[in-house]
Order: C-alpha cells, then sequence, then structure tokens
C-alpha cells in the first residue's frame, strides 16, 4: 500500500516537527537525547500519524495499539509526537525536564498517551511481550504492540530474554523496531559491542525480520503495513531501521558526542536554521530564544 | 528440643498454603495470571497451575522478562503473580521491579519464596536475606511477611485488593499457628499479640512465633514481654510501635532477613524519629547465610528464641540504666 501523495506530505511535514520540537523541547529543557530522537523522526511520523490505532480522544480506549518506547531517553520525539497527535498542548513540551514537567525518560502516570514508564535499557520489549499477551487473551484480534529499541540496547540480555519469549508464545500481534542508527552513548556499536550478524540473531530467535532505510517514509510505511496485515503468521516481526544518529543536524549525525548533550540557546538556534534548510521549510530559529538564554542563565552552575 | 524446629507439625508448610490461597484467588478473581521461571513445583504456585492451566504462564528461567511480562500483564488489565525465589526476584530482577513495575505502580503482586534461614540447605546464593531492605525502599510497593498460613492468606487477599505493587514473602518451613482461619489483614496495621509491660517484642513472617517463645522464656524470669506482630512492613503501624514502647520503653525486633535496611530498620527510624528507646534488633547479621540445617542456621545467627530473650534483657537493662541516671 503506497502512500497517498497528500500522505506522504503530512508524514514527511510531521516527521520535520517531530525534529524541530525534539531539538526545541532539549535545548528549553537543558537536557536529553538529541541524537536518537532525531532518528526516528519518521518511524514516529508513521506510527503517529498513519499506523497506529490510536484515539487521542479516548486515550485508554482497550483496543488501541501500543507503543513501548524501550528506548526512553528517545522521549523528547515522542512527546512531540504525541503533543502533535493531539494528546496535550504544546506547550507542555516546553515543561521537559523542569520540576512537574515531562519526565526526562517517560512516566506513564505523568503524561497522557504513553503506555509504559522506562529509562534503564533492556526492559520495554518483555512489557510489550507482556501487552501482546494480555490483548490476545482480551482477543483483541486487530490490537499490535510495537516497541522501539535502540541497537546499543540490544546489548542488554533481557532483550534476548523477551525475544525469545515472544517467539515462544508465536505473538504475532507484536512488532519490534529497531532504531538501528549505529551510535550508542560513547561511540560506534562495532567498537564497543558488535551487534552484528543482527538480522541472523533475529531469525535465530525465531522471528521474522525486515531491514528498511529508516528514513524513507514509503519503504516504513510498506513494511508496518506487510506487518500489521500480511505477515502475521505465529512469529513476532522485528523491523530493522537502518538510521542515522542526529538526522538533519550535520554536526550531530553519526556523532556519539551528540548523544545527550543539550544545546545551549544559540546552538540549538543554528541547528533549527539548519534542519530548515535541509528539508527545504521556511528559516526559522529558536522560538524560545529569549527565554532559553534567561533560563540557562538562572540555572547557570547546576 | 528445640523450640523452633516444628518438623513434627501437622500443620502444611506454608508454601503449601500459598499454593492453596492463589487457587482461591483465582476462583473469584478471574483476571488473575500466575507466571513462573521454572521453579512451580517448589514455590507450589504450581498449584494454580493446576487448577487452571489456561491462567499459568511459564517463561523459562529469565526473571528479568518474567517481570517484565508481569508488568504488560497488569497494563493490558490483569493481576499478575510472577513466581520465582526472592533471590531472583529481587536481585536479578531488581531494575525490573523497580522501573517497570514500582514507579508506573502497576497492579502486580509478587511472591517471593525461599526467604531467609529455610531454604533446604540451598546455602548463600539463595538464602535472601536482603529482600526486605531493597523491597522497602522502593516507592509505591507494598511489603508483608506472614507470621503463620492463616496469615498468609490474609495478606494474598489484601494484596488482590490493594490497587498496586506488593511484595509478600513466603517462609520454606512450617510455623506454628498464630491467627484464625478467618484472620484480616490490613496494610499499616500490626497485632499485639500478648500484652506485657517490661519490654515490647515486635516480630515479622516467621520471627513473631519465635517472638511468642521468647515471652514464656521471659515470662519465667518474671519480665513481661508484650509481642506485636507486624506483617505489614511497609506501610508499617507506627501508632502502635511507638505506644508500645511508651508503655515498655525498650524493644527488640526479629526477622528472618538482614537487620541491615529491612524490618529492624524499619521499627527503628519509627522509633528514632519519634520516641528514640533503647532497642535491639535479631536477624542476619551482615553475613551471608550458609548451607545448613535450619535450626543449626537459627542458632549461628543467633534468632533463636533465647537469643530473643537475652536481647530483651539486654534492652531492659539499658533501660534502667537510663531511668538511674
Amino acid at each position: 500500500m503506497r502512500l497517498s501523495p497528500d500522505k506522504f506530505n503530512e508524514l514527511e511535514l510531521r516527521a520535520y516537527q517531530i525534529r524541530r520540537l525534539s531539538v526545541e523541547m532539549i535545548a528549553f529543557g537543558m537536557w536529553g537525547h538529541i541524537g536518537g530522537s532525531l532518528s526516528m523522526a519518521e518511524l514516529l511520523a508513521v506510527l503517529y500519524f498513519h499506523q497506529l490505532h490510536i484515539d487521542p480522544q479516548n486515550p485508554q480506549w482497550a483496543e488501541r495499539d501500543r507503543l513501548v518506547l524501550s528506548k526512553a531517553h528517545g522521549s523528547p520525539a515522542l512527546y512531540a509526537a504525541l503533543a502533535l497527535r493531539g494528546y496535550f498542548p504544546i506547550d507542555d513540551l516546553y515543561t521537559y525536564c523542569d520540576l512537574h514537567g515531562l519526565e526526562g525518560h517517560t512516566d506513564m502516570t505523568k503524561t497522557v498517551g504513553l503506555e509504559t514508564s522506562g529509562g534503564p535499557l533492556g526492559m520495554g520489549l518483555s512489557v510489550a511481550v507482556g501487552m501482546a499477551l494480555g490483548l490476545r487473551r482480551h482477543e483483541h484480534a486487530a490490537t499490535r504492540v510495537y516497541c522501539i529499541l535502540g541497537d546499543g540496547e540490544t546489548n542488554e540480555g533481557n532483550v534476548w530474554e523477551a525475544a525469545m519469549a515472544a517467539a515462544h508464545y508465536h505473538l504475532d500481534n507484536l512488532i519490534a523496531i529497531v532504531d538501528y542508527n549505529k551510535v550508542m552513548a560513547k561511540g560506534f556499536t562495532w567498537d564497543l559491542m558488535s551487534i552484528e550478524p543482527f538480522v541472523e540473531k533475529w531469525r535465530a530467535f525465531g522471528w521474522d525480520v525486515v531491514e528498511v532505510d529508516g528514513h524513507d517514509l514509503e519503504a516504513i510505511n510498506h513494511a508496518l503495513h506487510q506487518a500489521r496485515w500480511v505477515l502475521p503468521r505465529g512469529k513476532p516481526l522485528v523491523l530493522i531501521a537502518h538510521t542515522v544518529k542526529g538526522m538533519g543536524i550535520h554536526e550531530a549525525e553519526f556523532n556519539y558526542k551528540w548523544h545527550t548533550h543539550a544545546p545551549d540557546a544559540k546552538t540549538a538556534d543554528r541547528f533549527l536554521r539548519e534542519l530548515a534548510r535541509r528539508y527545504g521549510k521556511p528559516e526559522e530559529g529558536f522560538s524560545r530564544m529569549q527565554a532559553s538564554i534567561e533560563k540557562e542563565s538562572f540555572y547557570a552552575g547546576e | 528440643m528445640p523450640a523452633s524446629n516444628h518438623g513434627g507439625s501437622t500443620l502444611p508448610e506454608m508454601r503449601d498454603a500459598f499454593g492453596k490461597t492463589l487457587v482461591e484467588l483465582g476462583r473469584d478473581h478471574l483476571n488473575m495470571i500466575v507466571l513462573d521461571a521454572d521453579l512451580h513445583t517448589s514455590s507450589k504456585a504450581g498449584m494454580f497451575k493446576k487448577a487452571y492451566p489456561d491462567r499459568f504462564i511459564q517463561v523459562g528461567i529469565a526473571e528479568q522478562n518474567l517481570f517484565g511480562i508481569a508488568a504488560g500483564l497488569a497494563l493490558t488489565g490483569f493481576i499478575p503473580f510472577p513466581s520465582t525465589f526472592a533471590v531472583f526476584a529481587t536481585r536479578r530482577a531488581l531494575d525490573q521491579i523497580a522501573i517497570s513495575i514500582a514507579y508506573p505502580r502497576l497492579n502486580v503482586k509478587i511472591p517471593g519464596s525461599y526467604v531467609g534461614i529455610p531454604t533446604s540447605r540451598a546455602g548463600a546464593s539463595h538464602n535472601c536475606i536482603e529482600d526486605l531492605a531493597v523491597m522497602r525502599v522502593l516507592p509505591n510497593m507494598y511489603v508483608a511477611d506472614a507470621g503463620d498460613n492463616n496469615d498468609l492468606a490474609a495478606i494474598m487477599r489484601a494484596a488482590v485488593e490493594h490497587e498496586g505493587p506488593v511484595y509478600f514473602r513466603i517462609t520454606r518451613y512450617t510455623l506454628p499457628e498464630i491467627f484464625p482461619a478467618n484472620h484480616q489483614f490490613k496494610w499499616g496495621k500490626g497485632e499485639r499479640l500478648r500484652t506485657g509491660s517490661d519490654v515490647t517484642l515486635f516480630g515479622t513472617g516467621m520471627m513473631t512465633a519465635q517472638c511468642l517463645e521468647a515471652a514464656d522464656l521471659l515470662q519465667a524470669d518474671n519480665i513481661s514481654a508484650e509481642v506485636v506482630h507486624l506483617a505489614s512492613i511497609k506501610p508499617i503501624d507506627r501508632q502502635l510501635i511507638v505506644e508500645s514502647v511508651m508503655h515498655t520503653g525498650c524493644a527488640v525486633t526479629a526477622e528472618n532477613a538482614s537487620i541491615n535496611g529491612g524490618f529492624g530498620a524499619a521499627v527503628a527510624e519509627v522509633l528514632g524519629e519519634e520516641y528514640p528507646a533503647p532497642l535491639r534488633r535479631i536477624g542476619v547479621r551482615d553475613r551471608w547465610v550458609d548451607s545448613g540445617g535450619i535450626n543449626d542456621l537459627l542458632t549461628e545467627h543467633g534468632m533463636q528464641p533465647s537469643d530473643i530473650a537475652l536481647a530483651a534483657k539486654a534492652v531492659l537493662q539499658r533501660r534502667e540504666q537510663r531511668v538511674i541516671r
């Protein structure tokens, strides 16, 4: 199923907005993970604006699809997607990492639209397996559970415990998505801990595997459509999305130094202008430039 | 005969009471699911499997996954009981219990089997002495240690009625009966089992029975010991602790766990803040619990009724010295 031109344009815009808002909230929140937020902008755009069966007006709808962000440090991109989808006001994004604001990682008790709480890597796929088992018991046959993992996260043994269980229980209502951006907190995957041969690992654990360019909206959508409607045949499916860490900002791309690093207001402004140029949008800087400078000086030294 | 050796008892072991209560609760609560990590015949969670095979999930030897799956089931409306030995739950899977379950306050009931001293000679790797401390420190988590089989059944009923995460212990042992079959347990409420005026013995779990025996020993020396059972370790009955010690002036705590950060520490925190008084804690004292006979180990770790009685005399003496000064 190809995307209609209108849908394609919408998803492209959403991915762009997710990128922009991620940079804005990390800069204004003075903390966060730019690289791993920008790498999954297209994935979240396709999920939240086309693939997920969700209703922001009825966030507890029993038969909704669930998305578990196992790489919970990618929270800025997820918060941006949720706000854009109408779960809460865009303005709330500017409370990121402030006391009583949006939590640095994910806290489902604080923020509507989040399905889990997280932070420590390696845990989310198990929770997704539990959800998939639970939904199958409820006979919600059309409901799917999606779980986004980081590539470095698959160093964690818990991931493979969950992978084994998902295959054992034939969870074809579970779709894992690996944001394979090749860069971990302190270096490249192949330097820190090799995960290849990655496809073979998942296959050996009993999963169907699909590889895509994780910035190609059409490819992502095609794969997710297949995963949802064509491939369910008694096996869980993993979508290995080849992405670029920090995609959209040259300095952050493929660069572990921008894994956890909040840009100051001026750098954020430069990044946002670069994003606009890269995605062919009217040049626009940091929307909270002045407030951000004031906030930086208020919290200076912390 | 050592007072704590209940080998001749005709009562069921506590783990049998656990299995039986799981089955009873499962009859009324159709959304209850028991999960296991390859230990269900030891823990007796297998009784639930036999009764409701379709509501039993085997995850293999993978405790981190056990608790993650439990979280996912809770998020889809079930009441999961992820069952394993206490060491594997609270050590191996602590992060999963903390962040996937306690942090979002999910409705998961965690039975910790094989706690403290009686684990059938398995040794230090399997004798769980730190669970009370690590579970107690997690926000949102409720913690309980049953004094007998009827107490355990009551705790399990209260666990299901409470919306939120619960950790409760199952001692692999046969305890003397303290409570009636229709016993009611309330979170944050202790029970004064015996009134006394000289010293309070605060017990939890299997050590409450030891406290009752210690009170008999003390009685023989004309010392009047009050015995308070605090199965609910978190929340803890602050009012009863203070009320009792205001009356007796000194206290001994007894737990089948490490005294570091566990039950004795919880009582000490309350007394330290509200009513400082001479206090001694009975339990494992910063040591690993090696293989051995149960009674031998209780002696080795100074956890016999006679040890409790000695500690009671020591705090009483300190109380008297204070009065003289």
